[in-house]
């Protein structure tokens, strides 16, 4: 089977939500190619050790895709079925929110605005620590209303900060709408190219493209902060989720979570 | 008081390369020192003190020990938060020093005064709060935050009021009260920060009144304040802070039960300061002269005298 597999991926997690009888799935769906890749060719690892401390980082500010997370820990083993099977029962480890008191997640998230300055911070300390760590914080496009977001761009262009690549989810929505209608966002590459960033905008479910984006932004080693801007589907993968953003509050049912499973196929 | 601050930084510092100075565009001339002896260590995260969090947890993540450098009214009210996830909830070594707290910038107004730090932090779990009284506690407080390596917050007041201790305090066990005079009488006047010396004030002015200085207020020491309180006839807080939360509220909460007798908190009011003035103006508009604490002192003794 393939590793980091989108398919087994958004199996995983419509299995956590059934289960947990939880939210979230809209917006765990729209990054999964993007972890996906992250985690298969990209992110360095100890798979013995989720806290050797010559890892890349993966930093999850947008706390509220962590399912999408978790199912990449499981595939790593870092998490087990258990896990999966037992989500959001009483004395879990597994909350609704990114947390990083697990093993793998590195901040505690969900709070917006939050994990992209520490993901600064840990790219700060690989910097004076002269290790050619990288740290990949995803952000939400919403969570770009967030004013710590614009905070830490500042921080990161002004020290130069090219181990840094803030990976924008731009899925379109947020909690109450479309992003365009509550706090539009407008030139996303724009912003962050006028904030210094080197920036490139790519369909953020063509794996080809992510994997080009990584590769090529990791080899730009110029001094400027770097931003993936990667155009996303909130809900992807399965047709009746997909745009709809009720999907951010609704849970499953045995009709929707057999339709939706259904419609995945794969491997089970 | 600032001198010793700067020397303890630079000394804790040069101690451990992994010591880092944080600020957020504030500490104009207190860091010159810092700067020359160690400018690797010195960031200046600029006028984001949300960021300036954030980026101290990652760097605390990776093997740093960020000591956070703001105002009070900023450092840690304007990001509390950032306190709470980003730092506390996963212990990490980052240390926090509220400067100015307190009504020390007077005239500035309310945006740079900060009379609910305390209150706001005792709240949240892992961190230890000290809040010295002079250059000797400070200089003590440094050496026992960095070598705990735990979410600390270091409250700094009013700078300039003078010595309370003869000099440093070697013997002090981290975190423990520090009695000024032991003598038995029938009052314990407890301060901390700038209310030692009001203590101290109060106590010469009324008489038959011991001094104790409390420079940590979490995790706070309730069996020393039990042993000192046990057979007082009244027992007073002081603090440069809100009555609620603070020295008064944490003092309270441990005797509650244990202690019989008159209770009387000398600190801020439930109230903004709302006009213009220097230091001494703005403690006697909150009724922190001298002569206002000695009144509501002797007007409480008075009142429990009564029901005797």
């Amino acid at each position: 089977m393939k590793k980091f597999d989108a398919v087994q991926l958004r199996k995983t997690i419509l299995d956590m939500a059934f289960a947990g009888s939880t939210v979230h799935i809209g917006c765990a769906f729209s990054i999964v190619e993007l972890m996906a890749v992250l985690y298969r060719n990209h992110l360095r690892f100890d798979e013995n050790d989720p806290h050797s401390a010559w890892r890349d980082y993966m930093v999850l500010s947008k706390g509220h895709g962590v399912m999408a997370q978790y199912a990449c820990l499981h595939q790593i083993g870092w998490l087990r079925d258990d896990d999966i099977v037992h989500y959001f029962r009483n004395g879990t480890k597994l909350k609704g929110l990114a947390d990083a008191h697990v093993p793998g997640v590195e901040v505690t998230a969900g709070s917006l605005g939050h994990g992209l300055s520490v993901g600064v911070g840990l790219a700060l300390a690989a910097k004076m620590n002269k290790t050619d760590q990288m740290c990949y914080a995803l952000v939400g496009d919403g969570e770009l209303n967030e004013g710590p977001i614009w905070e830490a761009v500042l921080f990161a262009a002004q020290f130069k900060l090219d181990n840094l690549v803030v990976i924008i989810d731009v899925n379109g929505f947020q909690a109450m709408g479309p992003t365009d209608e509550v706090i539009g966002l407008g030139d996303i590459q724009a912003k962050f190219n006028a904030f210094d960033f080197d920036a490139v905008t790519i369909d953020g479910h063509d794996e080809s493209a992510i994997d080009w984006a990584y590769q090529e932004l990791k080899n730009r080693k110029d001094g400027r902060p770097k931003a993936l801007i990667a155009k996303t589907i909130k809900g992807k993968g399965v047709s009746f989720m997909e745009h709809e953003n009720i999907w951010h509050y609704t849970r499953l049912n045995s009709q929707t979570y057999e339709a939706a499973a259904a419609e995945l196929g794969g491997q089970a | 008081m600032r001198d010793a601050f700067s020397n303890a930084l630079v000394a804790a510092a040069r101690r451990d390369p992994k010591v880092l100075l944080l600020t957020g565009d504030h500490g104009y001339a207190l860091f010159d020192a810092f700067r020359k002896a160690c400018p690797d260590q010195y960031l200046n995260c600029g006028i984001a003190e949300q960021n300036m969090v954030g980026v101290a947890a990652g760097l605390a993540k990776a093997g740093f020990h960020p000591i956070v450098y703001g105002l009070a009214a900023f450092v840690p009210i304007r990001v509390l938060e950032q306190i709470k996830i980003d730092v506390c909830y996963e212990d990490l070594p980052v240390t926090f020093i509220g400067d100015g707290a307190g009504v020390v910038y007077a005239q500035l107004g309310t945006s740079h005064q900060s009379t609910e730090d305390i209150a706001a932090l005792r709240a949240i779990p892992q961190v230890s709060i000290y809040s010295p009284c002079d250059r000797f506690e400070l200089t003590a407080c440094v050496e026992h935050i960095v070598s705990e390596r735990r979410p600390a917050y270091l409250r700094m007041g009013k700078a300039d009021l003078g010595d309370v201790h003869g000099g440093a305090l070697t013997n002090w066990t981290g975190g423990d009260l520090i009695p000024i005079t032991n003598t038995g009488a029938s009052y314990l006047f407890v301060g901390t920060g700038s209310g030692v010396k009001l203590a101290q004030q109060a106590a010469t002015a009324i008489g038959n009144a011991d001094v104790v200085s409390v420079p940590c207020l979490k995790p706070f020491p309730a069996l020393s304040l039990h042993k000192l309180a046990a057979g007082r006839e009244a027992i007073v807080t002081f603090e440069e802070h809100s009555i609620y939360g603070g020295l008064g509220g944490v003092v309270a909460e441990t005797l509650m039960g244990k202690f019989v007798g008159t209770f009387v908190r000398v600190g801020i009011k439930d109230q903004f300061s709302t006009l213009c003035g220097n230091y001494p103006f703005l403690m006697e508009s909150h009724g922190l002269a001298p002569h206002i604490v000695e009144d509501q002192i002797r007007k409480a003794l008075d009142a429990s005298a009564q029901y005797q």
